[in-house]
């Protein structure tokens, strides 16, 4: 029970999987995905909407989407800059 | 931030005025309620042939080494792991279902049975009827006892086509709505003495009454066949397996 607690908190801080990110795009737009490490999520800029990950699962029902304000887009995209220029 | 929400078209009552309507997001509780239970009730109900009808199914599919594979409706991930065997280290599977109680169950399980070769499997919480996936991507894919839940057969047989690549195979396996009198009536039979009384020692007896208004609801064999080629499959047919209980649907496009 620890090891698999371990395991699946290991698999949600990993956030998205880069061959999984690859495969995956919008189910609306069906456009790419943008990926974005935290909160972990993939943004689908064609349509500003963002679909959460759970525990290392993309959540990518329509109804799961959640539509990106100004906002939240400025903070998605300044959160992907610092990650950037950290690297 | 707003919620992306979206009116679920509920299926039309004219035709089916004597059973109650469930929308998707009833279905996705439902599915929900029962991942707990839904294996074993599985193994028991079907005697444990559920395993042989899904081994068909998957060898049906055309899935081999090295393959991009697609399980929909993947629930506790019977299918997906046997696609997975297939597919082997170089091959890849996505197991995609709705409902987060169902792939949690499956992603707990792929840890479990630890067997290298299901490191090739990914879970998707998604839609059958808008796929996250582009054009032409999977070189299989399978579908067991899924069809006959979604609210749209046609849209989810078109996404299905789309994300194949030409050439590829789909099958898809669930109950088979017979045309043979004594068939359909010994299933009926089945579900009210067998099935719901056993779903009722769990404390399931109306998600596992849906059964039998799902099976009502769903296509003949025939008419599985006409729904593939309508949605642009060029090759189209229905096997009857379990004695005729079950069938899988074969459809390359």
């Amino acid at each position: 029970m620890v090891r698999l607690s371990k395991w699946l908190l290991k698999e949600a801080g990993t956030g998205v999987n880069k061959t999984l990110s690859e495969i995956l795009v919008c189910p609306l737009s069906k456009q790419a995905l943008r990926v974005c490490e935290e909160p972990p999520s993939l943004i689908s800029d064609s349509i500003g909407v963002s679909f959460p990950m759970k525990d290392g699962i993309p959540c990518l029902v329509p109804t799961d989407g959640k539509i990106l304000d100004t906002d939240d887009t400025m903070k998605h995209d300044n959160a992907a800059d610092d990650s950037a220029n950290n690297k | 931030m707003r919620s992306l929400q979206f009116s679920v078209p509920l299926l039309p009552t004219s035709r089916f005025k004597r059973h109650s309507v469930r929308c998707a997001s009833d279905r996705q509780q439902l599915f929900n309620r029962i991942a707990p239970v839904y294996d074993n009730l599985n193994d028991l109900l079907s005697l444990g042939q559920h395993r042989i009808w899904k081994r068909m199914a998957v060898s049906w599919s055309g899935a081999k080494t090295g393959d991009s594979l697609l399980d929909l409706c993947c629930g506790s991930g019977d299918l997906t792991f046997l696609m997975s065997e297939k597919a082997g280290a170089d091959g890849k599977v996505i197991g995609l279902d709705f409902s987060k109680e169902q792939l949690s169950i499956a992603s707990s399980r792929q840890y479990l049975l630890s067997k290298a070769c299901y490191n090739n499997i990914e879970w998707v919480e998604g839609d059958a009827l808008d796929l996250p996936f582009s054009n032409g991507y999977f070189d299989a894919i399978t579908m067991g006892y899924g069809l006959r839940n979604v609210v749209d057969k046609r849209r989810a047989m078109q996404e299905m086509f789309r994300v194949l690549k030409p050439g590829s195979r789909v099958s898809i396996l669930d109950f088979n709505k017979s045309m043979q009198p004594f068939t359909a009536l010994f299933q009926e039979w089945m579900i009210d003495n067998v099935v719901v009384p056993t779903a009722t020692v769990y404390g399931l007896a109306k998600e596992y009454q849906y059964l039998k208004t799902s099976i009502d609801e769903f296509l003949t064999g025939k008419e599985l066949e006409k729904l593939a080629l309508d949605a642009g499959f060029s090759y189209a047919r229905h096997y009857e397996i379990g004695g005729g209980l079950m069938g899988n649907l074969v459809a390359a496009r």
